[in-house]
């Protein structure tokens, strides 16, 4: 299925007078980045599903806690790194050679490494010597290799954001006082936002996983790896984020048939994403007794302040669709909504994951707070939270972006797009069975993170759950069909003889199109000067008390 | 769809997205208020 860069820039030319050598290079690089990201969720889906059958009850047969634990793990290492990691770097160096016009400094370098380093995390992950979940919290310790290649796969993607952040500076010297590309500039901020963010578990892995899967040390202290690792964890949700909010932005605005309601908005949400998501990882730690209370509540007031640039692009993005819509012919308060072409799968994939997003989000605010959050922490809550926002907000907006990226890559014309409208459909309705009942797990008291729930002492307990868990094996169903529905669709397209109608890469431009922006929304220094500032605050002491007072009953970082 | 009416609308305020945010924002902080009341007031879990 392999094709040459030749080949590419042949079946791209098929539709339009050609490509430059750079916009095929991103082509074959965006195409295979993208390629590895979604065999990742084509290999995950049916994990989930396999684990919400597993922990129902229903199937004593296929019952198996070392089982369930090895597909968790590797469910949620596919879908939370491999596919979002992969998508970023794909979508992320296609912008780079066809919006910046810059050919990758470092390219396939990143793709190789990061792969590499999958396929090492992968055997044993698949053989069930580094079930330790996605967290991998310590003590728990896994395979080395597994450590090895999670790290490897974080290496190749800074490769990428080496890449983005070149890129960018390179424009902005060849373009004198010119605004980056909106497009270009959010992606660079998302790169930027990984780097930061990345660094976190790169020292979990490299300062303590590593030494003591290898045997090196002896020993690990938890409290450390844990408050390095949600120097990753949350942010990493916006990493997750921001490339479906792109494509809100970029692509919904523009196949709505209207223009992006303002450039200026878009830039300070992304800012403003890049700023508050980092610092605030203590609220996955509330009920962690390493931190004190004081750094718990200045997390809690950031983890708040995420919701302004997410209101922001619910706003800007909402506003476009309205601003098409009236364009379309849509009178009244409302009449935009009607007037929508809600047959396009981008328009269809916005809106739908704007009302998860609506959701999504409210829960999580819900979940910034520290009373709540000690309530519903180690419940079913959390993951039905987190599956609503990044299975269901982020990645129903991958395949949206997909579908509109593989014309403009392959040059051949999408399969089908009933099939996509009625596969973003069946992903919505999947999505929204499966996280309202594991939402209401919570709540009555599910606890996450467990293979069963023989609470034997409580049967009228357990049996009230069962309504729930049989929804979401029913929404699980659902959600591999319609999975499976995109890889189909994804696969005949690249292999489509119909050349595409449309193939130019342009994305939605702003009513107002700024001839300038401030320097502070054009440039990455203030804000990497700024987020130094804000993580020496939030993780300086925390981490450094480490080594001070260490933790009862463990050995001191370093000793 | 006139180059007239099409600038009107470009030029105008999108009162249909503000009524959806304001409507949302009032039931995110009610609902928010009323988890906290349902919930909380059990005291914490053990």
């Amino acid at each position: 299925m392999s094709i040459t860069a030749e080949q590419a820039a042949g079946l791209a030319a098929k539709s339009r007078s050609g490509v430059t050598e750079v916009e095929a290079y991103g082509n074959k690089l965006g195409l295979w980045s993208m390629w590895v990201a979604f065999a990742a969720l084509a290999l995950g889906l049916p994990m989930g599903l396999f684990q919400a059958a597993e922990r129902s009850g229903f199937f004593p047969g296929i019952e198996n806690t070392a089982v369930y634990f090895a597909s968790t793990s590797t469910h949620g290492v596919l879908l939370a790194f491999v596919l979002t990691t992969f998508f970023a770097m794909g979508w992320g160096h296609h912008t780079l050679a066809h919006v910046l016009k810059k050919k990758p400094f470092f390219g396939w370098t990143s793709f190789w490494v990061a792969l590499t380093g999958t396929v090492i995390a992968a055997v044993p992950l698949l053989t069930g010597y580094a079930s330790v979940l996605y967290t991998f919290y310590p003590p728990e310790m896994g395979h080395p290799a597994f450590y090895l290649g999670a790290t490897l796969l974080v290496v190749g993607s800074w490769f990428w954001v080496a890449d983005m952040i070149i890129g960018m500076t390179q424009w902005r010297k060849e373009n004198p006082g010119k605004p980056v590309p909106l497009v270009a500039f959010m992606h660079v901020m998302t790169a930027l936002l990984w780097g930061w963010t990345s660094m976190g578990v790169a020292s979990e892995a490299v300062f303590q996983l590593l030494p003591m899967a290898f045997g090196i040390s002896a020993t690990i202290d938890p409290g450390l790896a844990r408050t390095l690792f949600s120097w990753t964890l949350h942010a990493i949700v916006y990493f997750w984020l921001m490339p479906a909010y792109i494509a809100m932005y970029m692509i919904v605005s523009k196949e709505a048939g209207g223009k992006l309601f303002s450039d200026e908005f878009a830039r300070i949400a992304f800012v403003m994403l890049f700023i508050f998501s980092v610092p605030i990882g203590f609220h996955h730690l509330y009920v962690d007794p390493m931190q004190a209370a004081g750094w718990k509540l200045l997390h809690m007031f950031g983890t708040i302040m995420v919701a302004v640039p997410t209101f922001l692009t619910g706003f800007t993005v909402l506003a476009s669709m309205e601003i098409a819509g009236r364009l379309r012919g849509g009178k009244g308060l409302f009449g935009w909504i009607g007037a929508l072409d809600w047959g396009n799968p981008l328009v269809l994939a916005g809106g739908l994951s704007l009302l998860m997003l609506t959701a999504g989000g409210w829960g999580g605010v819900l979940n910034a707070a520290y009373t709540w959050d000690v309530m519903v922490h180690n419940t079913q809550w959390i993951t039905g939270h987190f599956h609503l926002i990044f299975g269901g907000t982020t990645v129903i907006m991958y395949l949206a972006a997909a579908y509109w990226l593989w014309p403009r890559i392959t040059g051949n014309a999408l399969f089908s797009r009933k099939l996509a409208v009625t596969q973003l459909w069946l992903y919505f309705i999947g999505m929204v069975t499966l996280t309202a009942p594991w939402h209401v797990l919570g709540l009555v008291g599910q606890p996450r993170r467990v293979s069963s729930t023989p609470y034997d002492a409580f049967p009228e307990l357990v049996a009230s759950w069962s309504v729930y868990e049989a929804l979401m094996i029913v929404g699980g169903v659902i959600l591999v069909i319609s999975g499976f529905m995109f890889i189909y669709n994804l696969l005949m397209t690249h292999f489509n003889k119909v050349p595409a109608a449309d193939t130019k890469v342009e994305y939605a431009v702003a009513i107002h199109e700024p001839m300038r922006v401030p320097n502070i929304l054009n440039s990455l220094s203030f804000w990497n000067w700024a987020m130094l500032a804000y993580m020496i605050v939030s993780y300086g002491y925390p981490i450094l008390q480490f080594a001070f007072i260490g933790t009862p009953g463990s050995i001191r970082w370093g000793t | 769809m006139t180059p007239e009416e099409e600038k009107k609308v470009l030029a105008s305020s999108p009162v249909g997205t503000w009524v959806v945010m304001a409507t949302y924002g009032v039931i995110f902080v009610v609902t928010w208020l009323a988890m906290y009341g349902l919930f909380l007031s059990r005291g914490p879990v053990h």
